[in-house]
This record gives structure tokens, C-alpha cells and sequence, in this order.
């Protein structure tokens, strides 16, 4: 069963805002709201400015699912977290759960009405008829039910953002950080088993005395 | 011979208590009670305009392999060795 | 996985202020920041009346409604070149699909390539809709008959009083290659030199320069071939935002084992993915590329073989440079700390093959003729060029400026670089456009203008205001044409808008008014037409990227509004001026050389038709000549066969046409000698010796002679394309040199006719290149490349201080050239200015080097983009990049408004100045500021949105940081100094 995930590699993101501005185009989002944005760290420091690209990550324990009060989140079978807007309330609680700030809201109206929150849908489109207007109306474009990936990932400027099944991902990600020999740092290695700062490099086996 | 026997049994009997579900199910999606979404895979294949996939409608198999290799001709190792 | 926190800005939406850390340590990132920049901001103002997913009842077709077609056609961004399927839904651009099969970009797209789309929305859309007149102070609506006649009157009138060269034309990177050709065409049958284009004040020096070394001044090898390469210097480029694609091939390269060094006086995007980064004062590139060049030499690291068998003049080099270029004076020049210097010098020489890579950051300065070829030396050195994976990558800016200088509208060259100079330029291009000579001569002013060249674009405004004894033409510039072409791309704009003061008649031709429109109503009240021209998305046509690889680009809309494609302008236009005719090739009441077909808003020129009769039919001298309509249209069609690294098609056959792909380059890469017939594949890698010529293989190029002072200029024994049957050196081929070998007889006899008197270049049978290449030849010889340029100011590249320079003590060490009386046509001053500016103690006044570059999300002028609402929300105000210490010393926070001030003069005297926000940032030394360029609608502070026509102007305006840079231009090509000038910053 394929489990969807979308995964950035730091070491090619060039913070382009391809990827931001593919899921605009795709979805015709509205100004104010962007489902997916590129965050730098360490902007402008000589040999540490890393950039990745954030939007929602479909989380297996999706802690906007936990909190909202009307339960309008669901998942699909690939993983694919969704919800329905007719059921939102715009309560903004998922917003707060969420660690990657991945819900959005449209501000419509004179005092910033928070609006039905919107987000990032791995190019899953809701719960409407697929590829239909309705569909792309409220939720954006369906391209899972064309067979296509997401927009984000397909559009990558340097295919920094891989984005689909989780397998084919971690064959993808893996092969390059061969290659470079490096890499796996970022994502938890170091962080996982070792002194936990990041970049931080594996512990070194021990030596024989 | 007996309290040894009852003893045993009852670490037996209670050795899976102390663990953890590991299967992640969400409770809150048991409640979800919005609009039913369809599968992606129940959907015919789009024309060929629209630059899509090719699958069999309602084979989720054959629109997974589609989305793998969709997937793997975007990396561009494999687009390089051919 | 551990958060990382940015520092949050207390400012309302900045993406890159916001994101400025203001200490060495990450913290949590901070969600607010990521929202803020989503907020409301100065655009939103503009789309207010946007609903949350466009409840508006849109124009765009319902999907199951209506056939879909997809168009092939490729961004119009920048000459990466990505291609992109445009789905059309009853000739409504609907969907935007990336090809996946394009072995140039495999389906990446940057911010730009994936926003392309939105020029297909007519919803809330930003574009000059319709034909506009300035009258009294406001925009006018019109019809395209009222402007077409108004503009022709006038341009009449003032042609009778002042002569044709009283106009000058900027000419635009942005028209395809058969809009290029027929405009520079156009502005010749009016009658005059004066034209230009984007290519001026972006690689003319570049050209120049390497052309001058051996032979082609174009990118020699491609982005793709970068996978090839051990090590990627970029010195004077910042791709990962000005070119984000190429980076797919840089880090790929990167991840297979090149080192990646970055030099520039900025810590950039592109530095930040380096194994090693440099930093080096603007302007100090010559001592930096020699300081490397030192250390090569001294330790001996050069290739001796290929120095000896296939350049001339390095030893002259060699000894400058060890004598001149000492790591101690290296240092004192750039600020580079000598072990920097060396790294790079070590790790080029144990890597190879390598490239340089370069754009603005090289081009821009006085001295950038002789920067360029510093590079080219460098390469030289190192035996890198003419071999894959090593060479010299020239990264050219727009979609095709590469084609635009090909083949389009140079002041001093026509279609293929056949120098207006050349009375046998002329001889040839009026038969190909088949246009009688005589009349054409009758329409210059003279025939000593028609061979001498025109002004340029950096230059224009000079034109206008400078004295008229001063300049070598009759009149002074009245009237300008800015087609397709941004005002704040050009520096001096502070001396621009007296320009306009001044002028008779100004017209914008353009799918956006344009800064030029704001700029002109802000100073006039009338005298300036507006016509709304459609985009490369509602035409088809041809455009060359910067690997030289052609790509063709299919019509995807009918143009939308009013607008009207540009050749069909030209040619509506032409007939009202009087030379309709003579522009479609057509003699007294015979066929036309170029097809009219109907397009909205009357006929135009067919663009295959121009293609194939005039590009492959007259542009001999660079082998334009094998990329027929029908190849090129195959090659598009069939992606998937050709190979990313080598880009070579190992077999395949298009099933429209049954063309057969095999040994293809995809694209045809330029050299493509030969009729198509001959089937010439196109030429990858140039100077390629390791590959036959048939194959796309090379040599360096005979142009400068068969010898110097005794020395051998054609290459040394041994050194030859693969399988060529002369395996010396050898010169030029011509009709002499084939009767000479006995080959002249392989000729049909109608190409006897021909070629007969005729060389390579001229013989537009296409024979002698063709016999010449049947014997593994290059047909424009096989020679030495120059690394003393001998007919050039400084044949040895030499430093010389920018005008405005922060160091008096270095002035006076390396001062810039003489001032020149005539150059261009006008005068020029070099040494008077740089002196005044030492007399006048700049330095102190402007302590600060201020320079300007790219952004990722915008490009070139900006208005284009900055009308965009995907692009616009992402930089919604312009800024300057200011060191901390630099900030902390003037009390700039981060966010903070700021005047920039330059040596830059008003009208009234005062000092050009302009209001941004700071962003304060480690990326620039405390040296040093940076202000991106793309954007314009601020004067000074004062917000540019009156003087916009209605609801055509872009949703974010900023400062031009053009409005206050200096003079300065280089020796040889007057290319502007934008990237080095002065400037002090204050709290506003």
C-alpha cells in the first residue's frame, strides 16, 4: 500500500519558491494563503544557510485530526491527511497543534474573518466528486486521481522535494546521500543517537584500546 | 509447587499489559462524519492532454505501479543512466 | 527531527527581512513568521476583491467541457530554457504540466517557469490591455488605427527634419529569434544603425571578449554537461537565482564528487550550496582570477601540451602575471586572504575538467572586456576548453538573449554578426532579405552611417541630452521605440527621466507599460504611446538558450485583449512608414520572400517562413543554418530520446514526420553548419577536437590572422578536429583555399555558382561549408586561441578601479582608461569622472560599495513578474542588504526604512537617493550594500502609481535601484557598470 510522504532534501533546495509557486498555480490559491513555503535557516551566515521547503507533512498521528472539535479531518489510504470544509468551523485550533504552522485561513472580510482553513492536500483535492469543479473550487486540484504527483514536487526546481510514495522516496534520498556521503546528518542521525545538536555528526564507533 | 505455577502464569498471563498499541489509529478518525471521498484509483485514467497516468479503474495496484514509476522517472539518475 | 527557530521580525510580510538572523545561533523557528509573510501587505490592496478560490465566475473553461490540446512551448523567463506543457481548453489556458522528458530541465520549474500560467488569466489581470496615449498628463485609450496613425505622422515628420538616425529602437532579449531578425531588419529599412538590446548591458562584454579569444563569444559547453565536470567555479554568478534550473546539473555534478568554489563579494544562494566560498570586493575580479592564475603558473600546474599546440601568446601572459600579481598585491586589490586564493588555484588544477562560470558579476564593470577574457585565460591555462566537462559557462540572462544577439538588433552587426562595417555585410543581407541594395543605401542618411555603428542602449539618454557638436551623428536621439525592453535595467535613470523630458515622441511596445510609461508621465503631459504587444505564449516561433540549443515554441493563446503579436506590429507599422514591402521581401509585384499569415488584428510574417528563409538562410558565420522549422519542431516533439549528459539522441524517428532523430543534439546547438540537408547534428561542446566535425566537434577559430610578429596563429601540428583530413593548422576555408586542395570540384554547379568569390561565410549555397566538413574540416579554420588580444585596449587583461571606486589609494595604482572622444558616437569619459570622484572625496561621502543583482522570484525590469500575484506576493518590497557592523554604526535596525544615497545627480543638482527597507545581514561584508534591481514604481520615495495607466500597473512597486547608479561604461562594448558604484545609507 503506498504511504504518501514528501520529503526535502536540504542539500539541493536553492529556495527557489518553485515549489510554492507550482501548488498557487495548480490550486489557485488566493493571496494570503500559500499551502507550502520555503523556510531558511542561518540566512546570510557563511557555510551554515540551509533552506526546506514546509508544508503540510500528512502526519500518521496527525495532531490537527487529535484537537479539531468537529472531527472534519480524515485520512486517506495512501495517508494523505484531508478534511471537509463544510464541517470546518474555522475554530483555528488546528492551526495551533499543528508544528509546521500547515493550516492556512483566507482572510475575507474587513476584521480578518479567519474563513474555512485550508491547507496543503498533497494534491488529493476533498471530499467532492474527484476532478469535479466543486472539487477544485474548495479544495484545489485532484492530481492523484489524474495519477500525477503533486504539483510542489513535480515542479522542484532541482528536485530538492520528492514528493510520493514513501518507499520510493527513501530509495531516491538514499542513493544521493551515498553519493555525497553526507547528508543523513540533517534528518536525525546525529540528532537521533548523538548529542542531539543539529548537524551534528554520528557517534564514532570505539576504538580499541 | 503450585504458588511457582500461579506465579508463572500470572507473569505470563500479564506480560503484554505493559505494552504499547503500535498500529497508530487516530480516534478521531472513527468520528469523521463529513462527505466520503473516493479513491484516486477509482477514477478512469485522464486523456492524454492532461499528461497523467495510465491505470486500470478500481486496480489500486495498478495505480500505485503507475505512481512509482511516475515517481522514479522524475529522479533524474534514472533519467540519465537510460 | 530537531526545530529550528529563525529570528521572528517584528515588521509586518518581508520574506527576506524576517528571515535575517541576527546572531550565528538557529532558534526555533517561529510559526508566526512563516504566516506573516502570507499576510495582507502592500499587494493586497490590488487583489482586495479576490475571493478565497475564486467564487468569482471565472472566464476559464469547465473541465469535461470543450476538447483539450496541449501546446509545447518553453518559459520565457530566463535561457535555462524549461519547457512546459500548456493545456488549452476552448483557447483557454487551463493547465500547466512540467515535461518530464526535456533534457535540459526534466520537468524543474523555479518560482517563474511554475507561475508562467498566469499570463494566460485575463482575470484581474495587469497587462496593457489596449493602446494608450499620454494626453495631457493622463492615459488615453485609443484604437490601433488612431496610434498607428498619430505615430507614423510624427515619426515622418521628424524623420524629414532630422533624419532616420534621430530614432533609436531598443530592441528586446525577450522577442524570439525570427522577431529579433525581423527588427533588426526593421530599424535598417527605416534607415538606421540606432538600435539595440538587453544583450548590451548584460554579456556584450562577454562577447566581445571571448569572441575576441577564439572565435564564438558564446556559454561553450552547456548546463547539462556540468554532470561531466570535476570542478564549477562560479566567480560573478548567483544561479540559484538567476538561473535555479542549472542547479539541477550543478548539485548533481556537486553530488558525484565536483567541488563547488563560489566567489563573489556576497555570500548568495548559490555560495551557500559551495564546498568553498570566496569573498572578494566588487570590481577586483582581474586580480583575483590572475592571483589564481599565479599560483597555477608557479607551481607549474598548466597544461604546457595544449598551451603550446592551441594558444597564442601565453607566455607573454605568464610573465605578467608572476611578475605583476604577487599574493601581496592580490590581497591589497581584492580583501582576499591569499590562502583563499590558492585553495581555488590548487583545487581548479586537480580537478579538471572544470568550468568557470559567469554572468553579471564579470560583465558589469568598465574593465569587463578584459575581466572576461581573464577567465577565458584562466580555462585556457588549465587546458578546459573544448572538452567536456571543462570550459567556460557563460550563463546569458533572458529567455533569448542569446538568439536576440545572434541574429537581432545589434547597432554594429546585422542578423549573424556580419559587421555593418563591412560593405559585403550589406551586399549580403539585401539579398537575403531580397531587398534592392541601392534603395537601401537611399535610406540611411549617409552611406558613411550605414557602415558606422549606432549607439547603444546604455547610452541612449546621452544620445538625447548630450551637445550635438559632441556627438557623431546629425541629429540628437528624438524620438525611442522602448520595445520589450524595461527603463530600470539601465542606470543613470535619474538622468533617464530628464532624457524624457526632452524627447519628441516615445513609444512603449510592450504586453506591460512598463516602468518607461511611469517615468514619462511623471515629467510630460503628452508625447507617448503606449501599444499592448502579446507574449511569447501568443506566438510561436523560435528561441536559442544559452547552450545554444534552439527550441521552438508553439502558440498557446490567441493574443488576449488587444494586443498584437509583434511582428505584426512591425509590419502594420511598416507599411505605414512606407516600407511594408521591402519587409516581407517582396519586389515590385513578385512573391514576398516571407509568408503572411492572418493572425488577430490583421497578417503577419509567418514565423517558420522567416526561420527558414531568412535565420537558416543568411546566418552563414555561426551556423544558424541547419536548425530548419522541421528539425527543430521534430526535436520538440521528441524529448524523451535524447541523452541528459550528452544530449545527444541515440536513435529514434518522429512519428509525424518520419524524421530521423540519430546523432541529433537536442536543439541543434549552434555551430549548425550546412544546409539541413547535410544534417548536421548541432555542436554541444565547441572547440571539441575530440569529436569530428560531422559529430558537432571543433577547433578554435581562424579569425585573427595566420600569424603575429612571426608567430604560428594556426594551431600546431597534431592539433585538429577527429578525423579531419588535415591534420595541421589551417585558415579560414574560402573558394581560393578549396581550389587549393583540389576540392573545389566536389561542388554541384549550381553551388560553383555560388561560392565562386565567396568564403565560408558568405556562400549562401552552403557549398564550400559543406565539401569543407565532407573532409572533417571546420570551415572557419583551425587556429591558436589569443590570450593576448592585440587589438583590444589592454591586449593583457588589466585591473582597472571602477570609476567610483571606495579605494583613492588603488585609483591611483590602477586607474581607469583615457576618456575617449568618440565611441559609439558619443563621447565618453572614463579618467575625468573617476579622477572627479577622487577630487571630490567619494569615498568618504559614499563609503559604502553599492551593488545590485537578482532575486529568484522576479527578473530583468520586473514588471512583468511584479504583476504576477504568485511572484508579487513573495517580495513584496524592495531592500538593501547591510552588513551588521555597517548597521549598527548608522543605528539600522532590521526593517527599518532607509535612504541609500549615491553620487548619482538629479536634474536639480541633488544627490540621487532611495527609500528601502534594511535588511541586515551577514550575507555582505561590511563593505558592502546590495539592492536587487527588478524593481521600479517608486521615484525617490514617492510611490509611481498616478502615472500608471489604469489598472496596468504591477501589484508591487518598489525603488529602481537603477534611478541612482552611476556612469560608467566599459572600454569596448559601453557596457554599464552597475555592479560597482558607491553610496552611504541613513536612517529615513
Amino acid at each position: 500500500m503506498a504511504r504518501m510522504k514528501f520529503l526535502c532534501d536540504a542539500e539541493r533546495c536553492i529556495e527557489c519558491n518553485g515549489c510554492v509557486t507550482a501548488c498557487k498555480n495548480e490550486n489557485e490559491v488566493p493571496w494570503g494563503v500559500n499551502r507550502r513555503r520555503v523556510v531558511t535557516i542561518n540566512d546570510g551566515v557563511v557555510g551554515a544557510e540551509k533552506s526546506i521547503s514546509v508544508a503540510c507533512m500528512h502526519c500518521s498521528d496527525a495532531p490537527c485530526m487529535a484537537v479539531c472539535p468537529v472531527d472534519c479531518f480524515y485520512r486517506t489510504d495512501d495517508g494523505v491527511v484531508l478534511h471537509d470544509k463544510d464541517l470546518c468551523i474555522g475554530c483555528g485550533y488546528c492551526f495551533y497543534a499543528c508544528p509546521f504552522g500547515a493550516p492556512q485561513f483566507p482572510q475575507a472580510g474587513a476584521f480578518g474573518l479567519r474563513g474555512k482553513m485550508d491547507k496543503c492536500t498533497f494534491c488529493a483535492g476533498g471530499p467532492e466528486a474527484d476532478r469535479s469543479e466543486a472539487e477544485f473550487k474548495k479544495y484545489g486540484r485532484n492530481r492523484l486521481a489524474e495519477g500525477k504527483l503533486p504539483a510542489c514536487a513535480e515542479m522542484c526546481s532541482t528536485k530538492a522535494l520528492l514528493g510520493g510514495d514513501g518507499d520510493v522516496i527513501a530509495d531516491v534520498y538514499r542513493e544521493r546521500v551515498l553519493r555525497r556521503g553526507k547528508g543523513s546528518e540533517v534528518w536525525g542521525w546525529g540528532t537521533a543517537y548523538g548529542p542531539g545538536r543539529p548537524g551534528a555528526q554520528p557517534p564514532q564507533p570505539a576504538r580499541k584500546s | 509447587m503450585r504458588t511457582v505455577l500461579a506465579v508463572v502464569l500470572l507473569a505470563v498471563g500479564l506480560a503484554a499489559c505493559g505494552e504499547r498499541e503500535q498500529v497508530i489509529e487516530p480516534q478521531s478518525e472513527k468520528r469523521y462524519q463529513g462527505k466520503t471521498d473516493s479513491k484516486p484509483w477509482d477514477n478512469e485514467s485522464p486523456v492524454a492532454e492532461l499528461r497523467g497516468g495510465k491505470w486500470t479503474k478500481g486496480n489500486m495496484t495498478s495505480w500505485e505501479e503507475q505512481i512509482k514509476q511516475r515517481q522514479l522517472s522524475q529522479n533524474e539518475y534514472k533519467r540519465i543512466e537510460q | 527531527m530537531l526545530l529550528t527557530r529563525k529570528a521572528s521580525s517584528q515588521v509586518a510580510p518581508q520574506s527576506r527581512i524576517s528571515r535575517a538572523a541576527t546572531g550565528a545561533l538557529a532558534k526555533t523557528m517561529d510559526r508566526r513568521t512563516f504566516l506573516k509573510r502570507s499576510g495582507i501587505g502592500v499587494g493586497a490592496g490590488a487583489v482586495a476583491s479576490q475571493l478565497p478560490f475564486s467564487m468569482i465566475d471565472r472566464a476559464e473553461a469547465k473541465e469535461d467541457e470543450g476538447k483539450l490540446e496541449v501546446k509545447r512551448t518553453v518559459c520565457t523567463h530566463c535561457s535555462v530554457g524549461c519547457a512546459i506543457d500548456a493545456v488549452v481548453q476552448n483557447g483557454v489556458w487551463v493547465r500547466q504540466e512540467p515535461v518530464f522528458d526535456s533534457p535540459i530541465n526534466l520537468g524543474a520549474h523555479c518560482a517563474k517557469g511554475a507561475s508562467v500560467r498566469e499570463h494566460g488569466m485575463t482575470h484581474d489581470s495587469h497587462r496593457l490591455k489596449y493602446p494608450m496615449k499620454l494626453d495631457g498628463g493622463k492615459w488615453k485609450r485609443i484604437s490601433w488605427d488612431q496610434a498607428y496613425d498619430e505615430i507614423s505622422k510624427k515619426m515622418l515628420e521628424i524623420r524629414e527634419k532630422s533624419g532616420p538616425d534621430s530614432l533609436f529602437v531598443v530592441g528586446s532579449s525577450k522577442h524570439n529569434n525570427e522577431q529579433s531578425e525581423l527588427l533588426c531588419k526593421w530599424v535598417r529599412l527605416w534607415g538606421s544603425n540606432n538600435t539595440d538590446h538587453q544583450a548590451r548591458i548584460c554579456h556584450s562584454t562577454t562577447v566581445a571578449g571571448v569572441a575576441q579569444t577564439w572565435g564564438y563569444g558564446a556559454m561553450t559547453n552547456s548546463y547539462n554537461d556540468e554532470q561531466n565536470s570535476k570542478s564549477l567555479l562560479f566567480l560573478g554568478s548567483n544561479a540559484a537565482e538567476a538561473h535555479p534550473v542549472s542547479m539541477l546539473h550543478t548539485l548533481h555534478a556537486k553530488e558525484n564528487g565536483a567541488k563547488v568554489i563560489v566567489a563573489d563579494p556576497r555570500y548568495t544562494r548559490t555560495a551557500a550550496k559551495a564546498d568553498k566560498y570566496v569573498r572578494f570586493r566588487s570590481g577586483s575580479d582581474v586580480p583575483l582570477l590572475f592571483g589564481v592564475l599565479h599560483h597555477i603558473f608557479k607551481n607549474g600546474w598548466e597544461d604546457k601540451k595544449y598551451i603550446h599546440d592551441r594558444v597564442y601568446g601565453m607566455d607573454e601572459v605568464k610573465k605578467e602575471v608572476l611578475a605583476k600579481w604577487t599574493p601581496d598585491k592580490v590581497t591589497e586589490a581584492t580583501g582576499t586572504p591569499e590562502e583563499d586564493v590558492y585553495y581555488i588555484a590548487k583545487t581548479l588544477a586537480e580537478n579538471r575538467p572544470g568550468f568557470i562560470i559567469w554572468a553579471m558579476g564579470q560583465t558589469q564593470h568598465t574593465n569587463a572586456n578584459a575581466i572576461v577574457r581573464a577567465s577565458n585565460i584562466l580555462m585556457l591555462a588549465l587546458g578546459n576548453v573544448g572538452r567536456s566537462g571543462g570550459g567556460c559557462n557563460i550563463y546569458r540572462g533572458h529567455d533569448n538573449v542569446q538568439g536576440a544577439t545572434d541574429v537581432g538588433p545589434n547597432p554594429d552587426t546585422l542578423p549573424g554578426y556580419y559587421p555593418v562595417a563591412v560593405p559585403g555585410s550589406w551586399v549580403h543581407w539585401a539579398r537575403v532579405w531580397n531587398v534592392d541594395l541601392d534603395w537601401l543605401k537611399k535610406r540611411y542618411a549617409s552611406e558613411a552611417m550605414m557602415a558606422k555603428p549606432g549607439m547603444t542602449v546604455s547610452r541612449w539618454i546621452d544620445g538625447v541630452t548630450e551637445k550635438n557638436e559632441a556627438i557623431d551623428q546629425d541629429p540628437n536621439l528624438r524620438m525611442i521605440f522602448f520595445w520589450g525592453h524595461a527603463p530600470n535595467s539601465q542606470t543613470r535613470g535619474s538622468e533617464m527621466i530628464e532624457a524624457m523630458k526632452k524627447l519628441d515622441l516615445m513609444v512603449v511596445l510592450d504586453p506591460y507599460p512598463s516602468a518607461s510609461a511611469a517615468m514619462f508621465a511623471k515629467v510630460r503631459k503628452d508625447g507617448a504611446y503606449l501599444l499592448p504587444i502579446a507574449t511569447q505564449f501568443e506566438t510561436e516561433g523560435s528561441a536559442t538558450c544559452s547552450n545554444r540549443s534552439l527550441q521552438w515554441r508553439e502558440k498557446v493563446i490567441d493574443p488576449l485583449f488587444e494586443s498584437r503579436t509583434d511582428h505584426m506590429v512591425m509590419y502594420q507599422l511598416a507599411e505605414k512608414l512606407g516600407f511594408g514591402k521591402e519587409f516581407i521581401g517582396q519586389k515590385g509585384t513578385g512573391a514576398p520572400n516571407i509568408e503572411l499569415v492572418k493572425g488577430k488584428g490583421g497578417m503577419e510574417p509567418s514565423m517558420a517562413s522567416v526561420l527558414k528563409k531568412e535565420i537558416n538562410g543568411g546566418c552563414w558565420t555561426i551556423g544558424y543554418t541547419g536548425q530548419s522549422p522541421e528539425r527543430l519542431q521534430a526535436h520538440m516533439r521528441n524529448m524523451h530520446v535524447f541523452d541528459v549528459k550528452t544530449l545527444k539522441a541515440k536513435g529514434g524517428k518522429d512519428a509525424k514526420t518520419g524524421y530521423d532523430l540519430t546523432g541529433d543534439y537536442y536543439g541543434l546547438p549552434w555551430p549548425c553548419y550546412g544546409t539541413d540537408k547535410i544534417k548536421h547534428p548541432g555542436s554541444p561542446n565547441l572547440y571539441d577536437t575530440s569529436k569530428a566535425v560531422m559529430d558537432g566537434g571543433g577547433c578554435f577559430r581562424a579569425l585573427f590572422g595566420i600569424e603575429k610578429d612571426g608567430v604560428n596563429l594556426l594551431a600546431e601540428d597534431g592539433s585538429y578536429p577527429k578525423g579531419g583530413e588535415i591534420t595541421t593548422g589551417y585558415p579560414q576555408f574560402d573558394h581560393v583555399l578549396l581550389k587549393k586542395l583540389g576540392w573545389w570540384d566536389e561542388l554541384t554547379d549550381e553551388e560553383k555558382k555560388e561560392a565562386e568569390g565567396k568564403t565560408w561565410a558568405n556562400d549562401i549555397s552552403g557549398g564550400i561549408q559543406r565539401v569543407a566538413m565532407k573532409h572533417g574540416c571546420m570551415p572557419f579554420g583551425n587556429a591558436k586561441a589569443r590570450a593576448v588580444v592585440w587589438n583590444f585596449p589592454d591586449p593583457i587583461p588589466q585591473h582597472r578601479e571602477p570609476l567610483f571606486s571606495p579605494r583613492p589609494d588603488l585609483v591611483a595604482k590602477y586607474p581607469t582608461h583615457d576618456d575617449v572622444k568618440v565611441f559609439w558616437r558619443l563621447p565618453t569619459l572614463f579618467k575625468s569622472v573617476q579622477q572627479q570622484a577622487v577630487k571630490d572625496d567619494m569615498a568618504k561621502k559614499f563609503p559604502l560599495i553599492l551593488t545590485s543583482g537578482r532575486l529568484v522570484e522576479y527578473e530583468g525590469g520586473g514588471e512583468e513578474t511584479r504583476s504576477n500575484p504568485w511572484l508579487a506576493e513573495l517580495q513584496q518590497e524592495n531592500f538593501v542588504e547591510i552588513n551588521p557592523k555597517t548597521a549598527a554604526d548608522r543605528g539600522i535596525k532590521n526593517g527599518d526604512f532607509v535612504w541609500v544615497s549615491t553620487p548619482g545627480r538629479n536634474g536639480d543638482g541633488s544627490n540621487t537617493k532611495l527609500k528601502v527597507k534594511a535588511q541586515v545581514t551577514e550575507r555582505v561584508g561590511p563593505d558592502t550594500c546590495f539592492i536587487p534591481f527588478h524593481f521600479s514604481g517608486w521615484w525617490q520615495g514617492e510611490d509611481m502609481l498616478p502615472y500608471y495607466p489604469e489598472g496596468a500597473a504591477p501589484i508591487v512597486r518598489g525603488e529602481a535601484v537603477n534611478t541612482a547608479t552611476t556612469y560608467g561604461y566599459d572600454r569596448v562594448t559601453m557596457m554599464q557598470e552597475t555592479k560597482t558604484t558607491l553610496c552611504n545609507v541613513a536612517k529615513a
